[in-house]
């Protein structure tokens, strides 16, 4: 994963710089603000010290070289730039209406379409980072990536990771119909496709085995050969040949840990089917959605499972959906009380709601939700979930300075938000008063 | 011309008496809160509400407090009123399946909403959790003449205290969706004739014939009852000014969601607007729409249009609009004392004010803040609600 990143986000990133304006590559220097690092205490009054797109130091002693531009932060809050787990930005609803139910070869990336101008809304309101997965309506439906918005024109250069996780759906019925027996059905296919895949492993297994054998034994006959013809053995036969599978070469990927499984589930049963699934075949599991997650905490908190919550408030949902009949506002304040590792999504409509995702905090924290335990559950937390927090999520010596410039708390309603750096660049400023 | 009466479910008086929502029985209250936003004569900090027999009975600073009240201490939280969600469907058992409109014709004034409302619904009782204490039930969007609206409370004791108005105004719709292929009208100009013909009808109805229709569509014609219009697009709200400007009727907007602009034109002629679900839009231009129209002077209410959104999107919906430029102090009127005088209620809710019904909302922080919550409802003096962790 590491070396896809440099590969082509590395290159992709000095492209960019080359042909951006003036304040493209230059170092940054942030000064005054209230700095809400995430992963730390708060820095009042403090400086961010931003070097080819990193963050060099931060700190409230913290030098600023005499060339560097600085944009004054004071009275302002500054924090790292805002993730919205569970977007639908830049993906096409058409794309995702995949008639198979098990396919976890598919790759969201090749569902992306760069061009979708909504973005510039979501950026404004300090979105920096989103992740996007397949849809509900497979029960198996590919693979999820998290992008950066960073305005490229193509998907590979928004990428910060693919492969994230596989997205599967239990229970989620798109004509809000819904028996128990389908959801059991859901569950007993991903189940099933699970099992065949440890067939399939064990096949595989088998097969490069007995290819080694018959390489070696086809090494020794033919040297025979060459030596004494008389003392002929019997030809070794080669294994019949093995057709690979995308579907389970995946799959595989989940059993052997590699890639998680995300499962959406709504209901209590569902979550619980998705629960007994990891416990059974031991894979990482992030259950996602989780609506009715909140009557079986122990459960989720027992087995150390993460999980996105959302929406937390349908507020940015057509409505009425069945998976939300139970939805509480409070699920999250009560999985995040749990110790759960919790992310917070929009779940939104469409891809502009991600801009939403401030609100959607917010009314996690009226609901209970600790307010810090809500900033870091739409930043730091989501990119730990998604692996990618050596890069982004808290604000700290070394990570992107992906950084976003408020003029009031972040979860005040009226907060704005002034300015948005993605790796060191101002990608967005405010100019006028809304 | 013919029309179908059509049978509607009536429920008595007598089965309306027993239903008794489980709430605590307040004779008097003295609630002392951080801040009281009366709405109408601005905020009192650190003042006292003395409820009596379910009015409010006296506000300020240091009324005098009867010695048997109830103490409520609510000094550190916000008090408002109660929340008026001037366009839903809640208790109207509408699940996903089910139809609120009399479809088979597209002519029924005399269809009346209330007689559809189950005040036992499940989602009547989650709706008192939100903060909206009133609300006018109106039928859909599929029928041109849909019937009669009512204003009711999420609470009562008996069916008067829950009707503030049993026949609240007659819903037009002049949506897309009251075209249908099978019968009159299928389209857009065929719509409008439809309307005519049926208000002329009305201006000429007399009271010495027996026909339900004509004796609603007359006061609607006339003026002496609102004529609640559905219309969001640019067109639809045009073709509802020209019906005000032809007949004068007593016209209430809903929906307008493109009503900026023509904004002039509404702004105009007076026309209050009931605001579609901010929360249905997501994008930057459509959000800021609102604040717009109310910019230009129109007086404005929110609506959830429930089940479509949650009641408690109501305030999120005002909320969300300060973000996008909405003045505070109008988002707040819009939820209650403007939306109270839209729907004609003003004396008896809408604001914080001596002699109107004690509906009240508490809440843990300010009222335009996402991250406060709801704590306690009070409807007519009882409290209805009280949150729970957990």
């Amino acid at each position: 994963m590491m070396d896809y990143k440099r590969i082509v986000v590395v290159p992709s990133l000095l492209l960019l710089l080359m042909f951006t304006s003036t304040f493209g590559g230059q170092d940054i220097a942030i000064r005054g603000g209230n700095i809400l690092t995430i992963n730390d205490a708060p820095i009042e009054n403090g400086i961010i010290l931003i070097k080819d797109g990193k963050i060099e130091a931060l700190g409230q002693d913290v030098m600023i070289p005499a060339d560097v531009r600085t944009i004054d932060a004071s009275n302002k809050f500054v924090m790292p730039g805002l993730i919205d787990a569970q977007s639908r930005l830049f993906v096409i609803d058409s794309e995702l209406r995949e008639s198979r139910t098990i396919a976890p070869e598919l790759n969201i990336i090749d569902a992306i379409d760069p061009f979708i101008k909504e973005y510039r809304e979501v950026l404004a309101q300090g979105v920096t980072v989103i992740y996007v997965a397949p849809g509900s309506r497979s029960l198996v439906g590919g693979r999820g990536a998290v992008l950066k918005l960073n305005g490229s024109k193509t998907a590979d250069k928004m990428v910060l990771k693919t492969d994230v996780a596989v997205k599967a759906a239990i229970g989620v019925s798109p004509n809000n119909e819904s028996s128990s027996l389908t959801r059991l059905e859901h569950y007993s296919s991903i189940r099933e496709a699970l099992l065949e895949t440890k067939v399939y492993m064990q096949r595989k297994e088998k097969y490069d085995r007995e290819l080694a054998e018959y390489k070696e034994k086809k090494a020794e006959y033919e040297k025979k050969d060459g030596e004494r013809e008389a003392e002929k053995k019997e030809k070794p036969k080669r294994p019949a040949k093995f057709r690979p599978n995308p579907t389970y070469e995946v799959l595989a990927k989940v059993i052997r840990k590699e890639i998680p499984l995300q499962i959406e589930a709504h209901r209590v049963s569902d979550i619980l089917n998705a629960l007994r699934l990891a416990d059974e075949f031991d894979f990482s599991l992030i259950l996602d959605k989780c609506t009715e997650g909140y009557m079986i905490s122990d459960e989720i908190a027992r087995r150390k499972v993460p999980v996105i919550v959302g929406p937390v408030s349908t507020s940015f949902v057509d409505m009425p959906r069945l998976e939300y009949r139970n939805h509480d506002m409070r699920n999250a304040a009560i999985l995040s009380r749990r110790r759960i590792k919790l992310a917070l999504g929009v779940s939104g409509r469409d891809g502009a709601s991600s801009k939403f995702i401030l609100s959607a905090a917010a009314m996690a924290v009226a609901n209970g939700m600790d307010k810090d335990a809500a900033l870091r559950a739409i930043t730091l937390t989501p990119a730990e979930i998604f692996g990618v927090a050596d890069r982004i999520g808290s604000l700290e010596v070394g990570k992107d300075a992906d950084i976003v410039i408020l003029n009031r708390h972040p979860l005040d309603a009226l907060t704005q938000v002034k300015t948005v750096l993605i790796e060191g660049k101002v990608v967005f400023e405010r100019k006028t008063e809304q | 011309m013919r029309r179908r009466i059509f049978p509607s479910i009536l429920l008595s008086l007598s089965v309306f008496s027993h239903l008794v929502v489980a709430a605590e029985d307040t004779q008097s209250l003295a609630i002392r809160a951080g801040r009281i936003w009366t709405v109408t004569d601005g905020v009192i900090t650190d003042g006292v509400i003395i409820v009596k027999d379910g009015k409010i009975h006296a506000v300020g600073k240091e009324p005098d407090v009867p010695a048997e009240a109830k103490i409520l201490d609510m000094s550190d939280k916000d008090v408002i009123p109660g929340l008026i969600d001037a366009h839903c469907h809640v208790g109207l058992s509408l699940d996903i399946f089910a139809e609120i409109d009399e479809i088979v014709s597209a002519v029924t004034p005399d269809m009346q909403i209330l007689d559809a409302f189950d005040p036992l619904a499940e989602d009547v009782t989650k709706a008192r959790s939100s903060g909206v204490t009133t609300v006018m039930l109106a039928p859909g969007n599929k029928n041109p003449i849909a019937g009669q609206t009512a204003i009711v409370k999420l609470y009562g004791n008996k069916m008067n205290d829950w009707v503030l108005k049993r026949k609240g105004g007659v819903k037009l719709s002049l949506r897309d969706e009251a075209l249908m292929s099978d019968r009159r009208p299928t389209s857009r100009a065929g719509l409008m004739a439809l309307l005519r013909e049926q208000l002329n009808e009305g201006k000429a109805y007399k009271d010495d014939e027996y026909d339900p229709c004509g004796e609603v569509l007359k006061r609607v014609a006339d003026g002496n009852v609102p004529a609640y219009i559905c219309a969001c697009t640019v067109d639809e709200i045009a073709s509802a000014v020209t019906l005000v400007d032809e007949y004068g009727l007593k016209a209430v907007l809903i929906g307008a969601e493109k009503g900026d602009e023509i904004a002039d034109i509404i702004a105009e002629r007076d026309i209050p607007v009931i605001y579609a679900p901010l929360l249905l839009f997501s994008k930057d231009k459509d959000l800021k729409r609102v604040v717009k129209l109310a910019n230009s002077g129109i007086k404005l209410a929110f609506s959830s249009t429930a089940p479509k959104t949650a009641l408690h999107d109501l305030r999120t919906s005002a909320i969300l609009a300060t973000k996008y430029g909405l003045n505070p102090e109008v988002a707040i009127k819009s939820l209650t004392i403007h939306a109270a005088e839209i729907l004609g209620i003003a004396d008896r809710v809408g604001s914080i004010e001596k002699g109107k019904d004690a509906d009240l909302v508490i809440l843990n922080g300010d009222p335009l803040q996402l991250t406060s919550n709801i704590e306690m409802v009070i409807i007519n003096g009882h409290i209805v609600y009280k949150r729970q962790e957990e």
